[in-house]
């Protein structure tokens, strides 16, 4: 055979079979492309979970959930079936998640229910209005959210979160426990347990504590911090800031737990 | 009326009429090939003779722009395949592919920071065709970058670029700049943080430069860090003006080898004493149309299926990381893998190279006088602009170094020495410049990444989501064989029903592998006072949260120490095994 020949017969074939994988890649486009779209709204909600745990735990809980006195929840079933009706919002849940985020909220709508960090009750998170937020991660934390929708609908039975690793047999252990519950981590840094920055840091306050009022013991002084914040407020701190309610919603062991916990923070 | 007709339009009676129409036909075809007729079109298909005198065939080549721009003939010894792997004409085929996925990926594409990720995503999932073309495009381009090299090595070592041919030498030295070039600066588009931080890193070389370097960065990069601007400027750089100059440079380059000196003879052909016969079929003439022609198309169809065939057997995926973040530098970053010789290069401090040399030297003749070079070079410097453009320079200065005529291997021995010699040094060169080599990562975070890389899938990623069982697992502790005795699952029911895991093999294999390089890191008194564990939790009902958190005290101050990384992982995230 010649060459040319040869050529003619391989490259017929080559161009049979390129025409070949065009059809067929061609009919698997369309499932191509679905599941593209299924596995991307996948990453945008991881995504979206890194941002929600870096900005916004702070105020509305480490798994949204929301903390009393600061900021709702984002996951209840409130919020996904009555809270664009109550305000009025004329388009979907995930809109309003990402308008909301996006400007922020100078005045909280319920005041007396969620402060937030004063004012502005939310900052702004668009990076659009000085925030640091870009868009696509507006609208990730926004997927990420929508995401709780079969809890909050109750499709799905709510798993427990976990708790970190403490020897629950002592009050120290216990204390530590109660006080991620409790949301204290919201408001209070503790190193290497919580990052809050709206109350001061604990580290060291089983030191401070003795020394803050006198006549009052370090374990009286907690006690009182926790149980009637006002009494005395710490400062460069406003007065009203921290819960009044501890009382009422901390039984007295989980307090005095709590005590036996923040003494160990030397 | 009739009669009017015909004399204004010339028709013949109507017993002509055959041969009237045969000849107007034959007249059209003959302009829009340029020369041939229909005739001669079926001899040019059929491989026959010429059909007129003098040859028709040779006629198209002065008349037509296309054309033109080819050889009328190359003689039959310098198209063996042998001698030139056809490696400059698939570089040319990558250029061509780039140029047309490029233009469609350019409809799509949008060439500004809030946008141009997205607008990725949006070509990948919803773009009929879309990953194919990004897939083409990015594969092209590497095609592009190999070919381009390996051609430069051929002609190397076949000699041919001495003589007349010192001119597209040079021509092809600066096309190789050009194809890097066009590279780099497509690179950065997808807006990624592969692409922003490798083009950062490779921009930021030019600031170390004396005076005019800062301003150079800048003109890169349109502000002291790549954004708006600098997107910009990459964009029109990789759309418009390099594919220009490229096109330009590429015709300069061919047009010389076509009409000029037309590509070189074997060596053996032209300095061995070889019978009459055989240099008679040496420099039989290979014409264009239709022998090269023939074999050009029969390149395409090749070249075209191995293309079609690696993205069909998905050897080949273009990359796509997370959102370009000004903010995190990656832990590593990784410059495209042609580019790895430089970033090899730039591990090298040179002064400290020559101070470890010279100064035990002085030591031991009792000189108290210490070389102290790194105080005067800067290394970045050094290895990153002086460096690099004199070897660029070396290699165009080749023709006018080796003044040796014979093109002959056996001949040159020094100059083949040479090169094999570079061709070692830039594949080491290379791996020095790999991500990982020589870049000390403390244990605790080389560990948690390598289970799981801040980009991409690692161990970690794959591990199946029925697997994932809530839970604190602390390193050190006897969990038996498996983490999940309780569980059971059926990692395929559709396909097969019997099938059925029990327990959970990945997790516990990642467990382990997180738990014996610790404790050998422990053992090594790396991680001193190790504590660590990895924790599982279901944050919704279709996502955990895996983090791998590690405790221990630095083994020289003692300071409590801390790492950890969070990785959420959703169910209808594909695991790739
Ligand atoms: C400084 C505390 C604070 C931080 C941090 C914070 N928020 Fe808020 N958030 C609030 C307050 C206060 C409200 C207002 C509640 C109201 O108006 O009743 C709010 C409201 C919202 C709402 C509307 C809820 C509703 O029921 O109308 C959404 C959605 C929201 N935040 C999401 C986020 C996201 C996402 C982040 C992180 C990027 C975040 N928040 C960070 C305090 C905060
Ligand atoms: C909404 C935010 C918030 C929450 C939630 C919160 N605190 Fe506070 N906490 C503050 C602020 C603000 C202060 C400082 C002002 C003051 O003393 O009232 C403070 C002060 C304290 C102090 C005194 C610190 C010192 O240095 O003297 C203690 C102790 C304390 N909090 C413990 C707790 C505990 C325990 C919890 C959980 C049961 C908790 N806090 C929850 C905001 C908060
Ligand atoms: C975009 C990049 C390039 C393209 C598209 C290109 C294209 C071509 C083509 C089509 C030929 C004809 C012969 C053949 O196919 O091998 C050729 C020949 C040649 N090229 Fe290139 N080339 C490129 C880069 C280079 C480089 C980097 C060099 C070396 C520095 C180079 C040096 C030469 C030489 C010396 C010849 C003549 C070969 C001979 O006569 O044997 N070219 N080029």
């Amino acid at each position: 055979m010649k060459r040319v020949q040869l050529e003619i017969i391989l490259g017929t074939v080559f161009v049979l079979l390129s025409a070949a994988i065009m059809i067929v890649l061609g009919i698997r486009e369309p499932q191509r492309l679905a599941d593209y779209e299924v596995q991307q709204r996948a990453e945008e909600i991881e995504f979206g979970a890194s941002v929600f745990v870096t900005n916004c735990t702070r105020c509305h809980g480490t798994q949204a959930q929301g903390i009393t006195g600061i900021a709702p929840s984002l996951r209840d079933n409130h919020f996904f079936t009555q809270r664009i009706a109550e305000v009025g919002w004329g388009a979907g849940l995930e809109d309003y998640i990402v308008s909301v985020v996006t400007t922020g909220r100078q005045v909280s709508t319920r005041p007396q229910l969620y402060v937030g960090g004063g004012t502005p009750a939310m900052p702004t998170w668009s990076e659009k209005f000085g925030g640091p937020l870009r868009d696509d991660q507006i609208r990730a934390v926004a997927a990420f959210i929508m995401n709780f929708e079969p809890y909050a609908l109750g499709q799905v039975p709510t798993v427990e979160p976990l708790l970190p690793v403490v020897d629950e047999s002592t009050p120290e252990g216990r204390g530590q426990v109660v006080f991620l519950q409790a949301g204290c981590n919201a408001c209070h840094t503790i190193s290497g347990l919580s990052t809050g920055t709206i109350g001061p840091v604990l580290d060291g306050v089983g030191l401070r504590a003795a020394t803050r009022v006198e006549g009052l013991t370090a374990e009286e002084y907690i006690h009182q911090s926790i149980i009637e914040p006002s009494a005395y407020v710490v400062e460069g701190y406003a007065d009203g800031l921290m819960p009044q309610t501890f009382a009422e919603t901390l039984t007295e062991e989980q307090i005095a737990d709590l005590i036996a916990f923040l003494l160990t923070l030397q | 009326m009739l009669n009017a007709l015909r004399q204004r339009f010339n028709i013949p009676p109507r017993n002509e009429w055959r041969s009237w129409i045969g000849k107007m036909i034959d007249e059209r075809v003959r302009i829009i090939t340029a020369g041939l007729s229909i005739k001669e079109l079926r001899a040019v298909v059929r491989g026959d003779p010429p059909t007129e005198k003098p040859n028709p065939r040779y006629k198209v080549i002065t008349t037509s722009f296309i054309a033109h721009l080819r050889p009328r003939y190359y003689p039959a010894a310098s198209t063996w395949f042998t001698h030139t792997f056809r490696l400059g004409w698939f570089t040319t085929f990558f250029f061509i592919v780039e140029t047309l996925t490029g233009v469609i990926l350019m409809v799509y594409y949008i060439p500004f920071p809030d946008q141009a990720y997205g607008s990725i995503l949006e070509i990948e999932s919803n773009v009929f065709f879309g990953e194919l073309m990004r897939d083409a495009h990015r594969l092209g381009a590497e095609g592009m970058v190999i070919f381009s090299w390996l051609h430069l090595l051929r002609t190397y070592f076949t000699g041919s670029y001495k003589g007349p041919r010192t001119f597209t030498w040079l021509t092809g030295v600066l096309l190789l700049l050009i194809t890097a070039w066009l590279s780099f600066t497509g690179y950065l588009l997808p807006w990624d943080q592969l692409a922003y931080w490798a083009v950062t890193v490779g921009t930021s070389i030019t600031d170390s430069g004396p005076v005019v370097g800062p301003a150079l960065n800048i003109l890169m990069r349109g502000a002291p860090d790549i954004g708006t601007g600098g997107l910009l400027r990459f964009y029109l750089q990789h759309v418009i003006l390099f594919p220009l100059i490229a096109i330009l440079f590429i015709s300069i380059h061919y047009y010389k080898v076509a009409r000029e000196h037309s590509i070189s003879l074997p060596a053996v052909i032209e300095e061995t004493e070889i019978t009459q016969e055989e240099k008679k079929e040496a420099n039989r003439r290979i014409d264009l149309i239709p022998d090269l022609l023939s074999h050009e198309i029969f390149l395409i169809s090749i070249g075209t299926f191995a293309l079609l065939a690696i993205l069909y057997f998905r050897l080949f995926n273009s990359p796509l990381e997370t959102h370009a973040n000004p903010q995190a530098t990656p832990l590593d970053t990784k410059a495209p893998w042609y580019f790895w010789w430089l970033q090899g290069m730039l591990k090298i401090d040179p002064a400290s190279i020559i101070e470890n040399l010279v100064n035990p030297l002085f030591e031991m003749v009792g000189i108290s006088f210490r070389l102290e070079l790194s105080k005067l070079l800067n290394s970045k410097f050094i290895m990153g602009l002086v460096v690099p453009p004199g070897l660029v320079l070396l290699l165009m200065a080749i023709p006018y170094i080796d003044r040796n005529p014979s093109r002959l291997a056996r001949n040159r021995p020094f100059a083949i020495a040479w090169g094999l010699a570079w061709v070692f040094i830039v594949i080491a060169l290379s791996y020095m410049g790999t991500p990982q080599y020589g870049i000390e990562t403390p244990p605790a975070t080389r560990i948690i990444q390598d289970l799981a890389p801040e980009e991409g899938e690692g161990p970690l990623r794959l591990i199946p989501y029925a697997e994932l069982q809530q839970g604190i697992y602390v390193v050190g502790e006897d969990y038996g064989d498996d983490l999940c005795p309780g569980l059971a699952y059926q990692p395929n029911p559709e396909e097969d029903v019997n099938n059925v895991v029990i327990g959970c093999p990945h997790l516990t294999a990642v467990f382990e592998q997180f738990s014996e390089r610790l404790l050998e890191a422990e053992a090594e008194g790396g991680l001193p006072d190790l504590n660590a564990r990895l924790i599982v939790e279901q944050l919704q009902a279709n996502m955990f949260r895996v983090t791998p958190h590690v405790e221990w005290s630095d083994p020289i101050t003692g300071d409590a120490k801390a790492y950890e990384h969070t990785y959420y992982l959703h169910e209808d995230r594909a695991r790739e095994e």
